[in-house]
Parts: structure tokens; C-alpha cells; sequence
């Protein structure tokens, strides 16, 4: 299975890259290779939800965008430095890796995905004090890869939102891009069209980091995280972003509910 | 909607296969025949024929409209249109890219009939060939080939009027709505509407194009000059407005919904557990389209 074996090793080294024509991973998923990759022979502690867990659609009704929801407990919040979120059966399993800016009092990290079958999707916590801690959920979905972009998914690149909710302390950004995952058919060739995704967000808040993402091509089109804080969100949140064809974006929230901000985008 | 829900179950109860002895049409105006689908989800035995399909019959040809979610659904109808005229069959209408109206289409292939379509269609139908395939190739003739799933050659960009000899059939195409390829056909003697799945009566609609543009679909539809209209699911009706007035509602409770949960920083699994609950108890194979529904319409009405 060369193919394989190539899809997994560009997989292993960045969130996002794969071979456009790369088939899907074996059954057994990419974890036992990953997890080797990513962490050795380390240990994970006992599991333990009130720590950490991750909330997902059994059913997914939407494969193109499951929505996951990482939620911290009151022993994991402000000690999670990093979460390196895998989908094991998609056919690039690494969909991002989160690093939590320094004592941000983080209890929720919500954002969709793309699922393409029946999979575990994991999520892997790294504390300040260099412990790592694992949980996951099981999501049946079929095709979540290759579905067509929707009515929204191809507008202008690089629109960022920011929406406020409870009382300031949750904040739900999303980035207007089409997330093309390269599984995606362009209907007018028959042929796939090539990956384009966004691969970095870096998020401030009040000046300090909130959080940093790096991502790839199983985040959903339109690229949306949501935050829930135990404080309110410092104001002002800044947004840098960049995608896979090095085209940045950058927008800044002074506050306020519910504001929907247009940002400077532009390649570089 | 009741007299729908007992003719699917009567026929599922009677035979579990689609054939020419159980394959019912029933002529709602002058040379103008429905066969309605069953109600039963899209994974469910017999969801190869869950569509309303027709054809209209002119004095020099008949047009088809949709042809079932198999080749052999499609094969029965082609029976039961052989069983009533002798007229050829020219035209293969399509209403939009979804299983249950267009595999069907190969059944009618070497009747050399236009396959008509919107100008969309024939990309849908390129976009979703492999999956269609890898989905549903028990639904084709063996061995499954996306050859076998025929996209029309004639396409209409807005409105176009079909001749077949005594009668017109005027055709319609429609921005995103139901899905990116809907078309709707009026029998413009018979005054009679054959709506696709732009309108969906006592089963829940499925969105998988714009909430807003099938909003804006229906009510130019329901204020059209049909006297009777053909949903794609549940019942002929004779009162159009009112066919398509709890669609409508049901449509503008997501609309409501999902734009509250946006205002107020909800996420999506949030919506998708509160939108459109109130509609639940008046309609069919509620949960999992419903959820679907909320989340598609979520993912459009965040960028408005």
C-alpha cells in the first residue's frame, strides 16, 4: 500500500498535507503510528471525564460539519498548554493542534469538521507540567471529505466574524474560506479540486495569547472556533490567519455583542 | 398527508419490491399520471421509490418527470407508461440531482428521448457520480457504473416551453433552493404543477441548498396559477397555497430560529438541539433531517 504509507507520512509532518488522490486510511485507523510519531512511548493517565472530554454527535447529521466540543474540567482548566485533536479514519487524521495561550482559564473549545466514515476522533491534552491526557468520542458519518461546498462556502476569502455570547465570556470566531479538503469534485471538470485550506490562526486577547491553531483540511469550509472562558474575553481580540497558499488575514474585535468585524486580507 | 402515509405502508405491507403489478399511477388531469413514492427513509427497504414520479402525454410525445431512485423503478414506470399510450417518448425531465428522482434515467436511455435538466444539473450529477456509485449501486444495473447515471443534454437556464403535440409543458429553473439544480414543470392546459422537492408534504423537508432561496421558491409557487400541484413527497393536492403553507412555516421557523441562535453566540450542535423543535409532531422522519436541516441553514445564515 504505497499510497497509503505516503498519505500517512505527509499527514504525520503537517496538520493539512496530503496526496489529493490519496485514498482513505486503513480501518485501524492512523493512531498506533501517530501516536508513536507525535509521542513516543509516553504515558497517558487514566481516563477520567471530569478532566477532560470530548462531546460529538454519535450520528453526525452533517458529516461536512461535526460539531466537537472540548470541554475542560475545573483540574484541567488553565493547566492544558496544548490539544492535538486526530480523527483517526479520515484520510489526513491530524485536524489541528491547539496551544492555549498561558494561564487563559479555558473551560470550552468548540469547532466543525469534516468526518468521512465511521471513526474515533481524539483529543490529546499536554499540561503545563508535561503530562499527557487522552479522551475521545466515536461519530459514525459517511462522506463528510468529499461533500460539495454549501451555499456559503465559497464566498469572499478571508470575511472574519466574531460573535460574543454569555456575558463575554464565549466568543465564536469564524474565517470565510472554502476549506477545499482535495476530496472535494469540481463539477465542472469531474476532476478533485486541489486542497487550499487554512493552516494557521493565531488569536489575542487583551494583548495576551488566547489561542493558537494550526489546522488542515478535515476543519470544516469556513473555519469556526469558539471559546468558552471562566472570564470574560480581554478585549481587544485580534486575529492573524494565514492558508496553504500563503494568503494572510488579520482582523481585530474591540468588543461588544454579537459584532460581525470585515477583515484586511491579502497574500503576502 | 394521512391518505400518503397509508397508500406507502399498504404498498410496503403488499410487496417488498418494486414491480409492474404493484407499481400504481393514477391520472390527476387529462393525460397528466402521478405515481406517488413511498414514505420511507432513504436506507430503508423500498427507498428506491420514494419520489413522486409522472408523466404527461401530448398527441406526438410524452414527457417523463423523474424517474425513481433505481433503474428498475424507472423500468416500471416505463411499463406503465407503455401500458396506457402508444406515444414515444421524447423527454426525460429531471427536477433536480437526487437519487430518487434521476436513477431512474437509464431505464429510459434506449428510448432516445432529451434528458432535460436546469443548467446546473449536469455538474451535480458529475459531482455526485462516484458517490452515487459507492452508495447506491445495488440501485443500478450490475455491474454499477456512473455511466449508468444519465445527465441531461438539454438543459434550461430560467423558463423554456416544451411542445408535445396538443399541449405545452413550461419549464422553470430556479436559483439554490431545495438544491442547486431544482426545476419545476407546469402542464400549462391542465394547470397542473409538478413542484420537484420544492415542495415536500407531510414529510420533513430536506435542505441541501438555501433556506432563503427556497423560501423565496415557494412563495412564487404557492401564488402561481396551478390548480394542482405534484410535491416530490406525500400527496397530489388541489389546493396549492395551502399544500405548500406548512413547508413554508416549517422553512421560516429555521430561518427564526437558527438567526436567534446566531445573535446570541449559540454554536451550531446548540442550535441544532433547540431549531425547529415545535414543528416535530407535524411531520414525518423528523429528527434526522430536521438536525440536518438547522445545521445547513446555520452554516448559510452566519455569513448573511
Amino acid at each position: 500500500m504505497p499510497r497509503l504509507s505516503i498519505a500517512l507520512a505527509l499527514a504525520l509532518f503537517s496538520a493539512g498535507t496530503l496526496a489529493a488522490d490519496a485514498p482513505p486510511s486503513s480501518s485501524g485507523g492512523a493512531w498506533q503510528m501517530l501516536r508513536t510519531h507525535f509521542y513516543a512511548d509516553r504515558e497517558f493517565g487514566e481516563v477520567d471525564e471530569t478532566f477532560m472530554h470530548v462531546e460529538a454527535p454519535n450520528a453526525t447529521p452533517d458529516p461536512s460539519a461535526t460539531s466537537v466540543t472540548l470541554h475542560f474540567g475545573h483540574e484541567a482548566i488553565g493547566k492544558v498548554k496544548q490539544v492535538r485533536v486526530i480523527i483517526d479514519n479520515n484520510p489526513s487524521p491530524v485536524v489541528a493542534t491547539l496551544d492555549v495561550g498561558a494561564g487563559q482559564p479555558i473551560s470550552e473549545i468548540d469547532f466543525r469538521v469534516r468526518v468521512d466514515r465511521a471513526t474515533n476522533v481524539r483529543a490529546i491534552a499536554e499540561t503545563t507540567d508535561g503530562k499527557l491526557e487522552m479522551r475521545s468520542a466515536w461519530v459514525r458519518a459517511e462522506g463528510g471529505c468529499s461533500a460539495p461546498p454549501t451555499s456559503s462556502g465559497e464566498g469572499k476569502t478571508g470575511d472574519v466574524r466574531f460573535r460574543a455570547g454569555d456575558e463575554g465570556k464565549s466568543l465564536q470566531v469564524s474565517v470565510r474560506h472554502p476549506n477545499y479538503s482535495g476530496f472535494q469534485i469540481d463539477p465542472k471538470t469531474g476532476d478533485p479540486i486541489p486542497p487550499h485550506y487554512v493552516s494557521h490562526v493565531t488569536l489575542t486577547a487583551g494583548g495576551k495569547p488566547l489561542l493558537a491553531i494550526e489546522s488542515g483540511i478535515s476543519i470544516s469550509e469556513n473555519p469556526t472556533f469558539r471559546i468558552v472562558s471562566e472570564q470574560p474575553i480581554a478585549t481587544p481580540v485580534t486575529l492573524e490567519a494565514s492558508d496553504s497558499k500563503d494568503a494572510h488575514f488579520s482582523a481585530t474585535w474591540n468588543g461588544g455583542a454579537s459584532k460581525a468585524v470585515a477583515a484586511a486580507g491579502g497574500s503576502r | 398527508m394521512h391518505r400518503g402515509v397509508g397508500f406507502a405502508l399498504a404498498l410496503a405491507f403488499v410487496c417488498g419490491a418494486t414491480n409492474a403489478a404493484t407499481f400504481e399511477v393514477r391520472e390527476v388531469a387529462r393525460g397528466v399520471f402521478v405515481h406517488e413514492g413511498r414514505t420511507v427513509a432513504l436506507d430503508a427497504p423500498g427507498h428506491d421509490d420514494i419520489a413522486n414520479l409522472g408523466f404527461v402525454v401530448g398527441t406526438r410525445c410524452v414527457a417523463v418527470i423523474d424517474t425513481g431512485g433505481s433503474v428498475k423503478t424507472g423500468r416500471a414506470l416505463r411499463e406503465a407508461i407503455a401500458s396506457r399510450t402508444k406515444v414515444p417518448i421524447c423527454y426525460v425531465i429531471n427536477t433536480h440531482v437526487h437519487v430518487d428522482h434521476v436513477l431512474g434515467n437509464a431505464a429510459f436511455r434506449d428510448a432516445k428521448p432529451k434528458f432535460v435538466g436546469a443548467a446546473t444539473l449536469p455538474a451535480a450529477i458529475n459531482a455526485s457520480r462516484a458517490y452515487f456509485v459507492e452508495h447506491y449501486a445495488a440501485d443500478l444495473d450490475a455491474p454499477a457504473s456512473g455511466a449508468d447515471i444519465v445527465a441531461p443534454d438539454h438543459t434550461v437556464e430560467e423558463t423554456e416551453t416544451i411542445d408535445l403535440g396538443g399541449r405545452t409543458l413550461s419549464l422553470r429553473a430556479w436559483p439554490k433552493a431545495h438544491t442547486d439544480s431544482d426545476l419545476t414543470v407546469t402542464v400549462d392546459d391542465a394547470h397542473v404543477l409538478f413542484a420537484g422537492d420544492l415542495l415536500f408534504v407531510g414529510r420533513v423537508p430536506a435542505l441541501d441548498g438555501s433556506v432563503i432561496g427556497w423560501r423565496e421558491a415557494i412563495d412564487a409557487l404557492s401564488t402561481s396559477q396551478a390548480k394542482i400541484v405534484v410535491p416530490g413527497r406525500g400527496p397530489v393536492s388541489s389546493d396549492v397555497a395551502a399544500a405548500f403553507a406548512p413547508e413554508r412555516r416549517y422553512l421560516q421557523a429555521l430561518v427564526d430560529g437558527v438567526r436567534e441562535e446566531i445573535a446570541t453566540g449559540k454554536p451550531i450542535d446548540d442550535a441544532i438541539a433547540h431549531v425547529g423543535q415545535s414543528e416535530k409532531a407535524n411531520w414525518q422522519l423528523f429528527d434526522t433531517a430536521n438536525a440536518h436541516n438547522v445545521s445547513i441553514a446555520y452554516r448559510e445564515l452566519e455569513w448573511e
